[in-house]
């Protein structure tokens, strides 16, 4: 990309983080009556929360289960559980926070008891995969990733995620596939963004170790 | 060539393009009212309002110096009974006062008096001197003494071999 060449990588994520705030901010007051009228009963506004924060809660568990199925019944179950306790929801935090801590926990508690019997089900690529820039650049360029297809990429990629612990798959997925700053993670899974820092930290040398494997093929 | 951490970070970027299919979310949408539905008619009239009440109690807001009001109250009645200087009435102390006020009563006095001459009531006790009845002075300034005959049960010899 050619913001990558201009730019170090802290002040890109820097703007990411000022776009992102400004994202949330116009979010948040639209939430903010839309949790008010749902806490009066008025269903409709509930759904609009869903159609809002759906996507952005499936992916996270999808990326969380590796797992079509059980991102499925989590989504669901992270709705419900919503639904149920929107009347304590007090405003403290934003709703976007609430509802990702929500699905960010249960999929931790999902995982941890489903432990290691389970099979991946992987939603589709979707073809506009082929028209990413950073795709085009990580295909052109001389690294393994050339030689692979995409299906073989995509299984790969799921699989080095899969070797990481629950915890450090949490912080990847909101930072590196949804682009969220340090600082909403940290709020989202309650602890100071260092702790978010170093367990990026650790989970992309893991991750480089894992997808070493690429070489050595 | 092994991948950089950038690369790293650019290939788990191409993960959003992993999708569920086309309409997936509004078809997920009316099965998360069909179960919505369901688990209302399968809860209990005692669950649902249970969990009204629930709500009830989280929507009502009490103001936060409310909190500290109460938790001052607590310090301050802790601090009170800590230092002895308060204290909820023991149940000694309790009975104690209400044997004095028993024995204020004109009825009670008569019976503790060694002095009643009992012929006023057309018979004199049996055995004269024993002190069956103890001579207790009700006394406004201090609890009553409790006297046990003429000298303490413990004094006496209870076997004699």
């Amino acid at each position: 990309m050619l913001f990558d060449k201009l730019l170090p990588a802290a002040t890109l994520t820097e703007i990411a983080a000022i776009a992102h705030k400004m994202e949330e901010s116009n979010f948040v007051d639209d939430d903010v009556a839309l949790v008010s009228r749902t806490q009066a009963g008025d269903t409709r506004a509930f759904d609009l929360l869903w159609q809002k924060y759906s996507p952005r809660i499936y992916s996270l568990v999808y990326n969380m289960t590796a797992n079509h199925e059980d991102a499925n019944d989590l989504l669901l179950e992270v709705f419900a559980k919503a639904y149920r306790s929107i009347n304590g929801f007090r405003g403290k935090s934003s709703f976007y926070t609430w509802i990702h801590a929500i699905a960010v926990n249960m999929t931790i508690n999902f995982v941890k008891k489903r432990g290691r019997r389970f099979q991946m089900s992987l939603d589709d690529l979707d073809s506009n995969i082929q028209n990413d820039k950073e795709f085009i650049d990580l295909t052109a360029t001389n690294t393994p990733i050339r030689e692979v297809d995409l299906s073989e990429l995509q299984q790969r990629l799921n699989d080095a995620m899969m070797k990481l612990s629950v915890e450090h798959r949490a912080v990847v997925t909101m930072f590196d596939i949804q682009g969220m700053p340090h600082a909403e993670i940290a709020k989202i899974l309650g602890i100071p963004e260092a702790t978010v820092r170093s367990r990026l930290f650790y989970a992309h040398r893991q991750l480089q170790n894992f997808l070493e494997e690429f070489r050595k093929q | 060539m092994m991948l950089d951490e950038h690369q790293v970070q650019e290939l788990l970027r191409l993960k959003r393009f992993e999708q569920p299919p086309p309409g997936y979310f509004d078809r997920t949408l009316e099965e998360f009212h069909r179960r919505q539905r369901a688990e209302l008619l399968r809860r209990s009239a005692a669950q649902i309002w249970f969990d009204r009440l629930v709500s009830a109690l989280w929507s009502f807001r009490m103001p936060t110096s409310a909190y500290g009001g109460a938790f001052g109250i607590f310090v301050v009645l802790l601090t009170l009974m800590g230092t002895g200087t308060w204290g909820p009435r023991s149940d000694e102390a309790l009975s104690a006062s209400s044997f004095v006020r028993t024995l204020t009563r004109p009825a009670a006095r008569l019976a503790l008096n060694k002095d009643l001459d009992w012929s006023d009531f057309g018979q004199r006790p049996v055995i004269s001197n024993l002190n069956l009845v103890p001579a207790i002075q009700p006394s406004d300034s201090s609890l009553p003494r409790y006297v046990l005959d003429r000298h303490p049960v413990s004094y006496e010899a209870s076997f004699n071999f």
